[in-house]
């Protein structure tokens, strides 16, 4: 009959769909591959990147000096990699065992050659057919950041559908998914995990939308089997009766925002792991509803004990925010001697202020900040390291405009700085920039819950010139070491070497390396789109290689108005350029 | 009729219209902006939000519009389900605009309004109003009678927030209600049952929609906002800017159906309050 034969049709069809886009497209036969232990999450061999930032202290150092200052001028191409898919570079490729594993929008990953960059296998994450309805995550899918991590012979990707799905390293098939979250209520993963003692611990977006009110997570999971093991909320803590006061009358029901958008990081000595929390919904508390609470753990550090989520502290970067200016960045730990005393230092330019800050992290206790980019929000920070705002920005009427500083799109973004442990100083990139900011209350459909802010273009701050800021300052005491200006932005997170370089590029398609002794560019080259994503080092054989992503950044096209001499391409050229020293440069 | 002798022009200046490049900022990448011309032939297309609760007016309002144009409707899903702030809506909202609508159906016309200049709104095809529900077991007559220490809950980012917030603001502080915003409709239904709210302030066709669902709305009472001024959505809808001889001609439609009480009887059947235009 016919009836039997479609439904069979149907279900083969379904399955199908369901099946094939996840084979792997293994063009290299194959592989073997050595599992990235957990001895080596934890202490990284030099030659490799094993995760977001090399290490779980988030520094974005790499003790490779194969290419120094002596050489970095030398550098030439050798090989590049065309994205597969069009959106936002926001990459961060790892390397190990001579394979880089390169994540990209879409939750594609894409193995390759780390020597000749011949694809290895491919891995496209089937996505539900995504309607109209789901924007957010449309437009996220676009936009994947850092979604995957190493462990053991698997790879950890976290999806823009809320999933977390384990990858044979060698051949990209799938050993296990696992709906996390209801992504049909608007929950998204943009970054991706850390991996450490066989939990997989990774943070959710999309806590501003109508539907995931009250809920905002970080959480762990198992390795093995993907099955939770503890789950942390942002918005609402019934453990800490401060945290519950600090939203005034508003029940957890009625929060939004709290979203840790960047990788966590994570202390072996204490077990602790430490994510920034992004800004809270409604932005302005003439909309919701909160008085003048602090409204936590928004724009705060949480440390959290890695075996069972219970908060040990937390540390509010920007109580009270009314501007969208969120402090989600990555929190860098760092040993360091300060008069005397070995501390175990978290440092951080937090959120989009531009404000960095140092903490104890055994204890959350405020050590010293200091202003990096011109801001008018935060007007002093207390000795115990309580930061105080400058109220006379707080919208009090519908549709008040206030000139905020820095702008929405920071001030610091994404883009993570870099700490070398042989200058002690941090190097962070960033934009001088304001906007004007208005509870607007601007519906766009009716019925719709959806903006509520207003914001004015990106201006540069009145007397300044250059929008385009890499800092470095000494993680002891903030003092200054060196700052490079220039009038494009930058659109890339930092590379720190040791071999006394410090990497990144901006919107106007260079890339360069910075002396971190005094900032002075001693290599820079122009690619075919703004440089975007985290630049990268490994070695292999000897060779040490220098990974540059390029290709479309919203911060370029956002931040065009404020050196129009510099245009924007309009494709998107999503790359990544591999770079080494020549084979006779005796090194 | 004007309408018929315009049809096949506008037919041919559609396919010229979408042929021009669109000079939109680089938000997106241009490989996302389709370049094709659409074949319209004898249709336009019209962009719904489908999770929108005027998506139904909004679909009979488009077929009566084409109907004057003498074109046929096409229909598209609209970008929604998007964060508190937007962020990322006028992306897709310039790709749905560039690749496949001709008109954003449902849009809330309203000063301040955050849209770019690439997009030009229509002229209104309907006033809807904001409503006040309270128990009805209660005593209330209009919002006015709730006392200071009552909590109110407001539909999230919507207008009728807004005027409630304007309101509120402009009062001393001791006779300030206390407000909550509410994102799902069902919950803040939920809690004006359970007494948490006072009342609700929602968009009519929301608690419509919501009666639909929810057998308890029948315990609701609606009663006026006074002295809280009503909130009205202008509902109209959007097309490209650089298609100014549509929007002509759509705001021309508009004003026919607005003139023969079609748009009155579209809001008759679908229990819509409100007025046309």
């Amino acid at each position: 009959m016919n009836v039997p034969f479609k439904h069979a049709l149907l279900a083969v069809t379904a399955l199908s769909v369901l099946t094939l886009p996840a084979l792997a497209q293994d063009a290299g036969g194959a592989r073997s591959y050595a599992p990235v232990t957990n001895d080596m999450i934890l202490n990284p061999p030099a030659e490799e990147w094993l995760m977001w930032r090399r290490t779980l202290d988030n520094q974005g150092f790499s003790p490779l000096d194969t290419i120094n200052k002596d050489n970095v001028d030398q550098l030439t191409l050798a090989w590049a990699w065309p994205m597969a898919e069009v959106g936002q570079q926001e990459t961060a490729p790892l390397v190990h065992d001579g394979i880089m594993f390169l994540s990209t929008n879409q939750n594609i990953v894409q193995a390759l050659d780390a020597k000749t960059g011949d694809l290895i296998w491919e891995y496209r994450h089937v996505l539900p057919e995504l309607p109209a309805s789901y924007g957010y995550q449309l437009n996220q899918a676009r936009r994947q950041k850092n979604s995957i991590a190493l462990y053991d012979d698997k790879v950890i990707l976290a999806t823009v559908d809320a999933k977390l799905v384990s990858l044979d390293a060698a051949t990209g098939q799938v050993v296990w998914e696992t709906q996390v979250y209801d992504s049909s209520l608007g929950y998204s993963y943009t970054v991706g995990p850390i991996v450490v003692n066989d939990k997989i611990i990774s943070a959710i977006s999309g806590c501003s939308i109508a539907q995931t009110a009250g809920g905002c997570y970080i959480a762990a999971h198992d390795v093995n089997t993907g099955e939770e093991i503890w789950r942390f909320n942002t918005l609402d803590d019934p453990n800490n009766p401060e945290q519950q006061a600090s939203w005034g009358d508003v029940p957890p029901e009625n929060r939004w925002g709290g979203t840790p958008w960047a990788t966590g990081s994570y202390d072996p000595r204490t077990n602790t792991t430490f994510w920034g929390i992004g800004m809270p919904g409604p932005y302005a508390e003439l909309v919701r509803g909160s008085g003048d609470g602090d409204v936590l753990y928004t724009n705060a550090t949480l440390a959290l004990d890695a075996d069972t989520g219970e908060r040990k502290w937390h540390y509010s970067h920007l109580p009270r925010d009314n501007w969208d200016l969120d402090s989600p960045f990555e929190r860098v730990l760092i040993d360091e001697e300060v008069d005397g005393e070995m501390r175990h230092l978290l440092v951080t330019v937090a959120g989009k202020n531009g404000i960095a800050f140092a903490l104890d992290r055994d204890t959350g206790e405020y050590l010293w900040s200091k202003e990096t980019v011109y801001q008018n929000v935060v007007t002093s920070i207390d000795a115990d390291g309580r930061v105080n705002i400058n109220e006379d920005l707080i919208p009090t009427a519908i549709g008040e405009e206030k000139y905020i500083c820095t702008s929405v799109s920071g001030g610091k973004l994404w883009q993570a700085g870099a700490y070398s442990p042989q200058t002690k100083a941090f190097y962070v990139p960033l934009t001088e920039a304001c906007n004007t900011v208005s509870a607007s209350q601007s519906e766009f459909t009716a019925g719709n819950a959806v903006g509520a802010m207003r914001f004015g273009p990106r201006v540069l701050p009145e007397g300044i010139e250059n929008a385009g800021v890499i800092d470095a300052f000494s993680v002891i005491d903030g003092e200054d070491v060196w700052r490079h200006e220039q009038r494009t932005v930058p659109t890339s997170s930092l590379l720190a070497t040791a071999g006394g370089l410090v990497f990144g590029g901006d919107a106007g398609r260079f890339v360069k390396a910075f002396d971190d002794e005094t900032g002075e560019v001693l290599w820079e080259q122009r690619l075919n789109a703004p440089i975007g994503g985290h630049p990268m080092t490994y070695q292999i054989d000897g060779e040490q290689y220098v990974v540059i992503p390029a290709g479309f950044s919203a911060q370029a096209g956002s931040s065009a108005s404020m050196y129009p001499e510099v245009p924007v391409p309009s494709g998107s050229g999503n790359s990544i350029f591999v770079f080494k020293l020549p084979a006779n440069s005796g090194n | 009729m004007i309408f018929r002798t315009l049809s096949r022009s506008l037919g041919a200046l559609l396919c010229a219209m979408t042929l021009a490049a669109p000079a939109f900022a680089q938000s997106v990448p241009q490989e996302l902006l389709d370049n094709t011309r659409r074949a319209q032939i004898d249709s336009l297309t019209f962009c719904l939000d489908p999770t929108s609760v005027g998506a139904p007016f909004d679909r009979r309002v488009a077929k009566e519009i084409a109907g004057a144009l003498l074109l046929n409707a096409r229909f598209a899903d609209a970008p929604s389900g998007f964060a508190l702030d937007g962020a990322g809506y006028m992306e897709e909202l310039q790709i749905a605009m560039n690749n496949r609508c001709d008109v954003m159906m449902g849009i809330s016309l309203q000063p301040g309004s955050v849209f770019p200049d690439w997009l030009v709104f229509t002229r209104p095809y309907a006033q809807v109003p904001f409503v006040f529900a309270v128990d009805a077991a209660s005593g209330y007559q209009r919002l006015g009678d709730l006392p200071p220490e009552a909590t109110i809950g407001t539909a999230l980012g919507s207008r009728g927030e807004r005027e409630f917030i304007i309101y509120n603001t402009q009062q001393p502080q001791s006779r300030q209600w206390r407000r909550l915003p509410y994102a799902d409709p069902a919950l803040m239904l939920r809690r004006v049952q359970d007494g948490s709210l006072g009342g609700m302030l929602i968009w009519q066709p929301a608690l419509r929609a919501l009666g639909e669902t929810q057998s308890e709305v029948a315990q609701l009472r609606v009663v006026p906002t006074d002295p809280v001024p009503v909130s009205v959505v202008s509902l109209g809808a959007l097309v490209s800017s650089r298609d100014a001889f549509l929007r002509t001609q759509i705001d021309e439609a508009i004003g026919a159906l607005v003139n023969d009480g079609t748009i009155a009887r579209l809001l008759e059947e679908l229990g819509y309050e409100g007025r046309p235009g």
